[in-house]
C-alpha cells in the first residue's frame, strides 16, 4: 500500500520541482535541475531550505528548531526555511512522508535528522535525484545502505563516541580503580544510542572500571528510575551510572535519592538539557556532554548553503562536543 | 447483605477470588527470588512500594471507567500535562506545595469533566473522545513545559520521602484509594449504578434513572485519579517531564484486565487490579534485577500477561465446580 503511493508523490513531488524551478526563474537553465549533480552547480539564492527533524517533543530537537529559526532570521536574504518534525522519534513512514512533501515543496536544500538510520536512506535518494541537496545531520546514515545505494550524503555532526568517553572519563577519574559500574542505555535499534554505549565501553575498558550490568531504558525517565532501582537493589556494590542520555540520568538520580545512597553512586549524562545543568550545579549529577544542539541545524544549514553556492563539495564534517562539570556549567 | 453468615462465606468467596492472582504472585516471586541474588529481600520490596502507587492509582481509575463500559485513553496523557501544570506553577509561578497540588488534581478533573461531557452529550464511544484527549493534552504538556522536563527539588520530593509507620505516604494513599474504590464499587448506590450501567444501560434508564451524570462522575473521578498519580510521580522523580506517562493508559488497563475486569463492562474489582500492577511490577522488577536484555523483557511480560489471565480463567471455572 505505501510503496505505491509514496511513489505517487514522489513523481508528483519531482513535477512540482521542475515546474516551480523553470516558472519562478526565467533565468534558470532549460535543462531538468537532476541531470547535473547538485554539488556542481552553483545557484542563485535565496534558497528553499528545509530542516526535517525527528521529535519536537524532545527539548534537544526543540532546541535545534529554535537555533535553526534564529540562524534564518539573521539570514533572511539568503534562504527561506521550511521545519518540520514528527511525532514521536519512531515514526519513521511519517518522516519519509515529510521528506516527500518537502522535495514536492520544490526545496533547494533538505537538511535531516533521520528517525532511522537506514530506513530514510531511500527517501534520500529520490530528493538527491530530484536534484534536492541533502545534508545529513544527529544521527549518521549507516554507511552500508548508502553504499549500497550507491549514493554520498554529507554528515555534519558530533561524535557522539567521543562525547560518551570523554564524560566516562571525566567519571573514571573520580573513582577507583576497578570500581563497579553500571549502564543505562537508549533504543537498542538507535544508532547514536550505540555510539554512546561503544564509548562508554571504551572508557570503562581503558580506565579499568568494571561493567556489571547494561540495560536499555528507552531514552525515557521513569523507565531509568525503575531500571535503576533495580539495578541499586540487585547490585548495591554499584558506585556509577552511566547513562546514555540526561532524561533517564534524571530518572537515575532520582533511583539514587530514594535508595539514601545519594552522593555515593555518581551518575553521568549525555545532551546537556536545563534540568541536567540544575542538578550538576546542585552536585547530584557529575557531568554531561553538550552537542550543541542549537548549532547542529544551524551548521547544517551552513553547510548546505556552501554547497548550493557551489563553495563546498559534500563531505563530513565533525562538529564540537564538549563536557559539563560544575566547574564548567554556567551560572542560572 | 446482612444475612446471618454473610461475613464467613464473604471471607472464603474473597479468598477463592483471589487465589488465582495470588499464586501467580507467588510463582513469578519464586523464580526471580531463584534466579536473583536479591529479590527477596526488604530493600526490593521498599523499592516497589515506592514505585507503584502511580500504577495503582491509575489502574483504580481505569477500574470505574472499564466497569461502565468505557474506556480512558487519554491517562497518560492527563498524567503528564497536571505534571506539567504542578511543574510550571512550583518552578516559573513560585508557588507554594498545596496551591500547586491543587491545581495539578484540578488540571486532571477538568480534562475528565472534558472526557465525560463530550462523550455523554454526544453519545460518543469513549474510545474516540479519550484518544482526542491523548493527543489534546499531551500537546498541551508540551506546550506548558516548553517540552522541557522541569526539574523541581526538593520542594516536591518531600512528599514522597515522608514516611507513616515505615510506609512512604503515596504507598499509603495508593492503598487507601484501592480500600476506598473497592468499597465504593460494592457498597455503594453510585458505585452499583456503575456496575449495572456496564451491564446494560438501557435497562438503568428504564428503570428511571439517568446515566449520563454517572458517566460523567466516573469519567471526572479517573481524572481526579490521574492527576493524583501525577502528584506522586513528580514527587518521585523530582521533575514534571511532558513525556511522562506515554502508554501508561494500555499498562493501566492491562492491569485490570489480568485482575479480571472485563473490557465489556459490568464487571471488575479494584482490589484484583490492585493485583494485576503487582504481577506487572514484579515482572518489570525481576527482569530488570537478573539483568535481561529489552527484546527479552518485553517478550516475557507479554507473554506472562496473556499466560496470568488464561491461568485465572481456570481458576475461576475450577471453583465454580467445586461449588
Amino acid at each position: 500500500m505505501t510503496v505505491p503511493r509514496s511513489f505517487g508523490v514522489f513523481f508528483a513531488a519531482a513535477a512540482l520541482a521542475l515546474a516551480g524551478c523553470s516558472g519562478g526563474d526565467p533565468a534558470a537553465p532549460a535543462a531538468p535541475a537532476q541531470a547535473a549533480p547538485a554539488a556542481k552547480t552553483a545557484k542563485e539564492g535565496p534558497y528553499k531550505i528545509a530542516l526535517v527533524m525527528k521529535s519536537l517533543a524532545n527539548e534537544f530537537f526543540l532546541t535545534m528548531e529554535n537555533g535553526a529559526r534564529a540562524h534564518q532570521q539573521a539570514h533572511a536574504s539568503e534562504y527561506e526555511l521550511l521545519a518540520n518534525g514528527i511525532k514521536d522519534e519512531q515514526d519513521v513512514a511519517r518522516q519519509i512522508d515529510l521528506v516527500e512533501q518537502m522535495v514536492a515543496q520544490g526545496v533547494d536544500a533538505l537538511v535531516i535528522a533521520p528517525a532511522d538510520s537506514k530506513a530514510l536512506v531511500g527517501a534520500c535518494k529520490r530528493a538527491l535525484d530530484a536534484g534536492v541537496v541533502v545534508i545529513n545531520i544527529d544521527n549518521k546514515f549507516d554507511a552500508g545502505v548508502l553504499e549500497e545505494r550507491g549514493i554520498k550524503i554529507p554528515f555534519v555532526g558530533p561524535d557522539n563516541r567521543k562525547g560518551a568517553k570523554l564524560a566516562a572519563d571525566h567519571l573514571a577519574a573520580a573513582l577507583p580503580p576497578g570500581a563497579p559500574v553500571a549502564v543505562l542505555e537508549g533504543i537498542p535499534s538507535a544508532f547514536n544510542g550505540i555510539q554512546r554505549k561503544l564509548g562508554f565501553d571504551d572508557s570503562i575498558q581503558e580506565k579499568g572500571l568494571t561493567l556489571v550490568t547494561s540495560q536499555s531504558a528507552s531514552w525515557e525517565m521513569e523507565k531509568a528510575n525503575q531500571v535503576a532501582a533495580s539495578i541499586l537493589t540487585e547490585h548495591p556494590e554499584i558506585q556509577a551510572l552511566l547513562c546514555a542520555n540526561d532524561n533517564m540520568a534524571l530518572g537515575a538520580a532520582a533511583a539514587v535519592r530514594t535508595a539514601g545512597r545519594a552522593g555515593q553512586v555518581k551518575i553521568i549524562g549525555f545532551d546537556g538539557i536545563t534540568a541536567v545543568r540544575d542538578m550538576i550545579r546542585e552536585g547530584q549529577i557529575l557531568c554531561t556532554v553538550d552537542q550543541h544542539a542549537d548549532k547542529l541545524a544551524e551548521f547544517g544549514i551552513d553547510y548546505a548553503l556552501q554547497v548550493l553556492r557551489g563553495e563546498a563539495t559534500p563531505a563530513d564534517k565533525e562538529t564540537a562536543v564538549d563536557l559539563v562539570t560544575a566547574e564548567t556549567v554556567a551560572a542560572p | 447483605m446482612t444475612a446471618p453468615g454473610f461475613q464467613g462465606a464473604g471471607w472464603r468467596r474473597m479468598a477463592v477470588d483471589y487465589a488465582g492472582l495470588l499464586a501467580v504472585l507467588a510463582g513469578l516471586t519464586a523464580v526471580f527470588a531463584l534466579t536473583a541474588d536479591n529479590f527477596l529481600t526488604m530493600q526490593t520490596f521498599r523499592m516497589m512500594a515506592n514505585q507503584i502507587p502511580p500504577a495503582i492509582i491509575l489502574a483504580a481509575g481505569m477500574t470505574y471507567v472499564l466497569v461502565i463500559g468505557g474506556i480512558d485513553l487519554s491517562v497518560g496523557s492527563l498524567l503528564a500535562l497536571s505534571g506539567a501544570a504542578l511543574g510550571v506553577a512550583m518552578v516559573q509561578w513560585g508557588w507554594p506545595l498545596f496551591p500547586a497540588m491543587l491545581l495539578c488534581l484540578g488540571v486532571g478533573v477538568a480534562c475528565g469533566l472534558a472526557n465525560g461531557l463530550v462523550s455523554s452529550l454526544w453519545a460518543l464511544p469513549s474510545f474516540i473522545v479519550t484518544l482526542g484527549m491523548l493527543e489534546a493534552a499531551r500537546g498541551g504538556a508540551y506546550l506548558a513545559t516548553n517540552s522541557q522536563t522541569m526539574y523541581i527539588g526538593a520542594s516536591i520530593e518531600r512528599v514522597s520521602e515522608t514516611h507513616l509507620l515505615g510506609f512512604s505516604v503515596p504507598f499509603l494513599v495508593a492503598l487507601g484509594v484501592v480500600a476506598a474504590g473497592q468499597i465504593m464499587l460494592r457498597h455503594t448506590v453510585f458505585g452499583r449504578y456503575m456496575m449495572a450501567i456496564g451491564a446494560n444501560e438501557e435497562v438503568v434508564r428504564l428503570s428511571g434513572v439517568n446515566p449520563r451524570p454517572i458517566k460523567v462522575a466516573v469519567f471526572v473521578l479517573c481524572g481526579l485519579h490521574a492527576g493524583l498519580a501525577a502528584v506522586i510521580q513528580c514527587s518521585r522523580l523530582g521533575s514534571a517531564d511532558p513525556n511522562a506517562g506515554a502508554g501508561v493508559e494500555l499498562q493501566a488497563i492491562a492491569a485490570a484486565v489480568i485482575g479480571g475486569t472485563s473490557l465489556m463492562g459490568g464487571r471488575g474489582s479494584v482490589v484484583r487490579s490492585f493485583f494485576g500492577v503487582l504481577v506487572i511490577s514484579v515482572l518489570a522488577v525481576g527482569l530488570a534485577q537478573i539483568g535481561a536484555q529489552e527484546p527479552t523483557k518485553r517478550l516475557i511480560t507479554g507473554l506472562v500477561i496473556v499466560a496470568a489471565v488464561i491461568f485465572d480463567l481456570y481458576r475461576e471455572k475450577l471453583g465454580r465446580r467445586a461449588a
